[in-house]
């Protein structure tokens, strides 16, 4: 029996502790927005955030949440109007949409270590989630504009 | 020649009956168990803080099982041993046992009946315990939940496993006696080497042991494989690049988290959690001990350039790049193991700079790859998946190459792939 | 024969001239019945549509109009990041005058009503165009009659505008009449071939800015995929594969390590009469990882099918024992293909031989189907881009007719080609019915490597011959590859000079360059074809004709010591078979030296540069010739000479699409095409080794990251000819453009795709 919680929910699962968490969120749980796409922990399309870390869902065993709060994109925001989100709105990023919600949450992440990332920081934190629709032009150009966004937001909360 | 072999055999004979009267230890009649209202709250609850420091429950627990109701399978290089039930329960635990009989158990490693216990128990430790300290424990288990359990009989074979024979080892390797303050040392320092060297043992995984299981007290601190890890060295030659400063070793040791040195794993998890209940004192009066065996305050100064570098290396593979090694690391690793800019971020472990890679021996940094660190372990309510889930042994080996030769100057480790097969192999065999 | 027409033609029951008449004939109906659970929209959370609001008129068979005034445009085509339900809803929204407000987009089953549906080959915006363009119009025309009724005026005195009916001051909403019961004209379907079309300057819609309707899913995790699919009931299935493709037979299946798995309930032997996935046994669970490591429990003994040795070096010395040889294969129509005299004559000839290795789709969604059987119709729901072509094969396998088979398509996670073979809801739909309960298959990542139709390794041969004074003469293109088509859709086979051809494999080798006698010949790799199922992946053909046709091209240039665009410019004369004509190919090969032109301007071509950095340029026509859409591509990479390290430091692209409905969906569109292109050149490709792809997951397969991409230059030609298709035609260019960079940066000539550090260091020393 495993405990944690879920966007904010609390979820007791009695799934087998080897179980991928993934499969719990999305078959137990009912959240298919994290997405299954290697199973290997290559492709970032299964990215939550545990402990508000960007984690591959896929290979981290259910056991190893214990106790554990993790959020998806269902849970990323109540309106699904996090700037992260609305940036990707605006630029229309997405094509088929498979890998988005791992790219979104690995941006969320990546802007909280690096508010202002350069191309550099992007290049190496992103890298580990594909595309295959190659959308990675218009990843870049959200995550900075998400960025600014989040930017000016601070420094009104702050005026 | 019939003399000669008469004689030879007297001695032995006559060595014997002295061995047997040296070994032999007598039974402390059992008592009925003291009534909790006989321990003071303030005991008791001291005894708490050294039971955790001591990590008692992680050794006296089974999966799964009670709190400290025993059951717990240790391998050792002569079979399993398995802990024993400390709860106060009078047929299977200890509730029989007075507090004189749990005193000399700790001081003298001899169980009630006057049995000897194996050094599994780390009596050679909890000999420099002092009688308070150790009456604060007694305390403790004798309030605790009396569970009935009985340990699973251990798989140590014949003629290792008669328990006489312990006798002997402690010949040859037991020094008993209280901790002795050091006059040319702090009292910090002499707090922390009391806590270090008794109840938290520390020496019992990160000393070197000889072919019968000893601490070499030689080579103390040097590093020692345990539990299929590595406990890495304490004293100079801790191969990390950045020097465990205090304030390092406490940030390490209260919460799991460095900034230079990554996170706990492994079995050193316990150790944190376990420590986690002493008082903040007493952690940087341990930091303060390892901060000198480490050599901290001649390497600290260091500590900028090393970081730069740490920085540089860092960024290497993370752009474009054709190298396969690379691209497995920047695909997998990377996005939680980067850092820029001036800072390193205590979350996004530098791989640069932990010991896991910087180590003469890649267990450890298999171990992580291969299964992950979880949320109660490590750094608290955060998780590293386990890629053995979907690696390959070829894949896991050559990530571990890439960095040894990518962030360290070390040399690359041999026979790598065949290295992880056996870390895969044996943790296999735990489940 | 064109590929899109062979492609209406073939063997659906629905042939295109019934499709058109179905479509014509269902303009008239009034509100027919519609499964309206059957149907997905992008834009609603779950993908589920809201309920009209009655009445609901049907002016035909393309969209609805309710109280509300809620437009409803029905799609038959696959949602798999083309935003196509966008870019297809605004054709028709545009000529109907419509509220874009009020547009809601719906993804329909496979009714037989709809004909065929398929989703590829950039066809969706040109083929729909006209169909779309003229339901909209019908649909004006008759709101504007019935609300010029209502209102009591004439309807000349009407206009509609923005989903009003509008006479003078007065005006009345689409909903309104819907309301008021103001009956529709109806057209004969002459009169709906008639229909005039609005003037470009009248266009509201097309062309400008708009959010894709399919997004705001997409960025909320509440779209739904196939692998979302599911229904009460459902057990889970994940197959353990054979051995090889074809002709595998299950000897034993021992399933007592399974058994210990929690959650496991039986394996499941496929009995396939179709023949789609021979060899297949399926674990049977009740959660998707209990069937994964059960699968992998399963101990099974097969015989294996021929192919059990197949490797790709095999696959490769077949393919250039073809090429070398004269006959074999089938001819194309290309104006006059007898080249053997030139060849004779000439003062001095170029030959070469290029290859490309195996490529898999990778599309990012495993590959899933469920299937369930309800009130005597078996259902599938999993994302497919040619329902058309599996529903005879279901039916087979299920010994049922298609009538009692529904599709249901939900978002694609990627389609690529990949689910134009709907091979993978085979065995969902048998084990449904074995096991007489709703069945959700699921591939592992690995699973769906080994199971991919990729695309085919080609070998082709190009030859040219010059007279003395450096004209080409003639030229000569053999290829040999897997033929897609032959295996699995053989009435597409397109008829050549001396017999069918696949003209998927093929296209691209026939080009608009004016060479004199020209032969192009397309040779079926027989190993391919039984060997495994070669499939069709993004652009096809092209993605391996063009790579050997613009190397060659520039090899051409530099034995006759000319400039390589020059040389093409020169070539692209636009006479005669290549003057082009309406209503697709109007100005032929002169767009294309065109888009030549613009690419190696914009790129900066003919300054100097750093050392060992070069431009390269290949351009195409996208993937044939009824349907071109121009492009060109000029890279500029930097060769590491030591490590043979390749660096793509731009790629500049231009294309002339014609009009372009969705300007962003366009970007997006050659964005995405344009940098598969480069990762197919530098990034991927694997090999067939003992029957099976040697890659299956990203550890070892490593398609292109966001840390490889280039800096992008794409630019439209603005222009107003028919609108043809962006999905696939920039991934053609990129490869040879690269290889002819490397070879401008160092002088290494790279004959092979993918291109590696290690061939460019060969091919230095070389
Ligand atoms: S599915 Fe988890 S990283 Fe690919
Ligand atoms: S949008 Fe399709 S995989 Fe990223």
């Amino acid at each position: 029996m495993t405990n944690f919680t879920i966007n904010g929910r609390a979820v007791t699962s009695e799934a087998d502790g080897e179980t991928p968490l993934l499969w719990v969120i999305r078959d137990d749980v009912g959240l298919t927005g994290t997405k299954f796409g290697c199973g290997i922990g290559m492709c970032g399309a299964c990215t939550v955030h545990v402990g508000g870390r960007a984690t591959r869902s896929c290979i981290t065993p259910l056991a190893a949440v214990s106790g554990a709060d993790i959020t998806t994109i269902e849970g990323l925001d109540p309106h699904a109007d996090h700037p992260v989100q609305r940036a990707w709105r605006e630029l229309q990023v997405p094509q088929c949409g498979y890998c988005q919600s791992g790219q979104i949450m690995q941006t969320v992440a990546l802007l909280k270590d690096f508010p202002n990332p350069t191309d550099a920081d992007i290049d190496a934190v992103m890298t580990g989630s594909l595309c295959r629709c190659m959308t990675y032009v218009r990843i870049r150009e959200a995550i900075k504009k998400a960025a600014a966004a989040m930017a000016a937001a601070d420094h009104g909360a702050q005026a | 020649m019939l003399k000669r072999l008469l004689v030879v055999l007297g001695v032995v004979v006559v060595c014997a009956f002295a061995f047997g009267i040296y070994a032999w230890r007598p039974a402390i009649a059992p008592i009925q168990p003291a009534p909790a209202s006989s321990f003071s709250a303030e005991q008791i609850a001291r005894g708490a803080q050294l039971a955790s420091a001591g990590y008692c429950e992680t050794c006296h627990t089974a999966k799964g099982g009670e709190p400290y109701a025993g059951g717990y399978a240790m391998d050792t290089q002569f079979g399993t041993i398995y802990s024993t039930n400390i709860t106060p329960d009078v047929d299977t635990g200890i509730g029989s046992w007075s507090e004189p009989a749990f005193r000399r158990a700790m001081h003298e490693g001899v169980a009630r009946d006057g049995s000897h216990l194996f050094p599994a128990f780390p009596y050679d430790h909890f000999s420099k315990l002092s009688d308070d300290d150790v009456a604060a424990l007694y305390a403790y288990f004798m309030t605790r939940k009396p569970v009935h359990a009985e340990a699973p009989r251990n798989t140590i074979p014949f003629p290792l496993n008669i328990r006489l024979l312990q006798a002997g080892w402690k010949l040859l390797f037991f020094h008993p006696g209280r901790y002795q303050p050091q006059a040319e040392r702090s009292a910090q320092w002499n707090r922390g080497a009391y806590l270090a060297e008794g109840v938290s043992h520390c020496g019992a995984c990160h000393t070197p042991r000889n072919a019968l299981g000893a601490e070499r007290h030689d080579q103390a601190y040097a590093g020692a494989a345990i539990d299929h890890w590595i406990a890495p060295p304490l004293n100079g030659s801790n191969p990390s690049p950045v020097a465990w400063d205090t304030d390092a070793l406490v940030a390490y040791l209260s919460t799991g988290v460095t900034r230079y040195h990554g996170t706990v794993a492994g079995p050193m998890a316990a150790v944190t959690r376990g420590l986690s209940k002493l008082p903040a004192d007493d952690v940087r009066a341990i930091a303060t001990y390892f901060a000198d065996l480490d050599g901290a305050a001649t390497r600290s100064g260091d500590t900028p350039a090393i970081l730069a570098k740490a920085l540089q290396l860092s960024a290497i593979g993370s752009g474009p790049t054709a190298d396969p090694a690379a691209r497995l690391y920047a695909t997998a690793c990377a996005s939680c193991h980067y850092n820029s800019g001036e800072q390193v971020q205590p979350l996004r472990p530098e791989l640069s700079l932990t010991s896991a890679v910087h180590l003469d021996d890649p267990t450890n940094l298999i171990q992580v790859i291969l299964f992950g660190i979880d949320a109660p372990d490590g750094a608290p309510g955060v998780v590293m998946p386990a890629f053995g889930r979907g690696f390959s042994d070829a894949d896991v080996a050559q990530i571990a190459a890439y960095l040894r030769a990518t962030r360290t100057d070390q040399a690359a480790w041999p026979d790598l792939e065949k290295k992880v097969a056996q870390v895969r192999a044996t943790a296999q065999q735990q489940d | 024969m064109s590929r899109v027409r062979a492609l209406a033609e073939a063997g659906h029951p629905l042939s295109r001239r019934r499709f058109l008449v179905t479509m014509a004939g269902s303009a008239l109906a009034f509100g027919f019945p519609r499964l309206a659970d059957a149907a997905m929209n992008p834009a609603m959370p779950g993908n589920t549509p809201m309920p009209a609001t009655a009445p609901e008129l049907s002016p035909d068979l393309w969209f609805s109009i309710d109280a509300d005034g809620v437009i409803r445009v029905n799609i038959i085509r696959a949602e798999m990041g083309q935003h196509v339900g966008t870019a297809l809803a605004r054709i028709l929204a545009d000529e109907l005058e419509a509220d874009w407000s009020q547009v809601r987009i719906i993804h329909v089953d496979t009714d037989p009503k709809w004909g065929l549906m398929v989703t590829g080959g950039s066809w969706s915006v040109w083929q729909t165009f006209p169909v779309f363009s003229r339901a909209g119009a019908a649909g004006r025309i008759a709101l504007i009659e019935a609300g010029a009724k209502l209102m009591g005026v004439a309807p000349a005195h009407c206009t509609a505008r923005s989903g009003h009916v509008i006479a003078g001051g007065r005006s009345l909403s689409y909903g309104e009449i819907v309301r008021r019961g103001g009956a529709l004209r109806s057209f004969s379907a002459d009169e709906l071939d008639k229909l005039p079309i609005k003037p470009v300057a009248e266009r509201r819609l097309i062309g400008q800015p708009a959010d894709a309707l399919d997004i705001a899913r997409k960025v909320d995790g509440t779209g739904l995929y196939g692998i979302d699919a599911k229904v009460p009931g459902m057990v889970y299935a994940r197959p353990r594969l054979p051995p090889t493709r074809n002709g595998s037979k299950v000897v034993s299946v021992d399933d007592s390590a399974a058994r210990k798995v929690k959650g496991y309930i039986r394996s499941l032997v496929i009995d396939d009469p179709s023949q789609t996935v021979p060899g297949w046994v399926l674990a049977i669970a009740q959660s998707y990882p209990a069937a994964m490591r059960a699968a992998d429990l399963l101990k099974i003994e097969w015989q294996a099918g021929e192919a059990a040795d197949l490797s790709e070096q095999q696959l490769q010395e077949h393919a250039r024992g073809l090429v070398d040889r004269s006959d074999g294969g089938v001819r194309l129509d290309v104006g006059s293909d007898e080249t053997a005299s030139a060849f004779d004559a000439a003062a001095s000839t170029l030959d070469q031989v290029y290859t490309t290795a195996t490529v898999l789709h990778f599309q990012l969604e495993p590959l899933n189907a469920l299937a369930f059987e309800k009130d005597g119709v078996m259902e599938v729901h999993t994302g497919n881009q040619w329902q058309s072509l599996v529903l005879p094969t279901l039916a087979k396998a299920l010994g049922r007719p298609e009538s009692a088979i529904v599709m249901r398509t939900y978002l694609l996670g990627g389609g690529f080609g990949r689910r134009l073979n709907g091979d993978y809801a085979v065995p969902a739909v048998l084990a449904a019915k074995a096991l007489g309960k709703p069945v959700k298959l699921v591939l592992t990542r690995e699973d769906d490597a080994r199971f991919d139709s990729v695309r085919s390794p080609s070998v082709q041969r190009v030859r040219m011959a010059f007279d003395a004074k450096g004209e080409v003469q003639a030229m000569e293109h053999h290829a040999c590859a897997g033929w897609p088509t032959k295996v699995m859709a053989s009435p597409l086979l397109a008829k050549g000079l001396d017999g069918r051809y696949d003209p998927f494999a093929i296209s691209g080798a026939d080009h608009w360059y004016d060479v004199g006698r020209q032969l192009v010949r397309a040779i079926p790799n027989e190993l391919a074809n039984t060997g495994f199922r070669p499939g069709w992946l993004r652009s096809v053909g092209p993605g391996w004709t063009n790579w050997a046709l613009e190397s060659f091209m520039d090899e051409a240039a530099l034995h006759l010591k000319q400039d390589p665009v020059a040389f093409r410019l020169k070539l692209l004369d636009g006479k005669g078979r290549n003057a082009g004509s309406a209503p697709n190919a109007v100005g032929g090969a002169l767009r294309q030296a065109e888009v030549v032109r613009r690419a190696a301007q914009r790129a900066g071509w003919g300054s100097p540069l750093p050392k060992d950095t070069g431009l390269g340029i290949a351009t195409s026509f996208g993937q044939e010739r009824d349907m071109p859409t121009w492009g060109a591509c000029v890279a500029r990479v930097h060769v590491d000479r030591k490590s043979g390290a390749v660096t793509v430091e731009k790629l500049t692209v231009v294309v002339d699409a014609g009009t372009i409905v969705d300007p962003d969906g366009a970007l997006a569109q050659t964005q995405g095409a344009v940098l598969w292109g480069l990762s197919m050149a530098l990034h991927e490709g694997t090999a067939f080794a003992n029957g099976l792809v040697r890659d299956v997951n990203l550890d070892t397969y490593t398609p292109l990251r966001i840390a490889d991409v280039p800096v992008l230059d794409i630019h439209f030609v603005d222009s107003q000819q028919v609108p043809v298709g962006l999905g696939e035609p920039g991934t053609t260019i990129v490869a040879p453009a690269i290889g002819n960079a490397i070879f401008a940066a160092v002088g290494a000539r790279l004959r092979d795709l993918p291109i590696t550090s290690a061939s460019v260091r060969n091919a230095l020393s070389a």
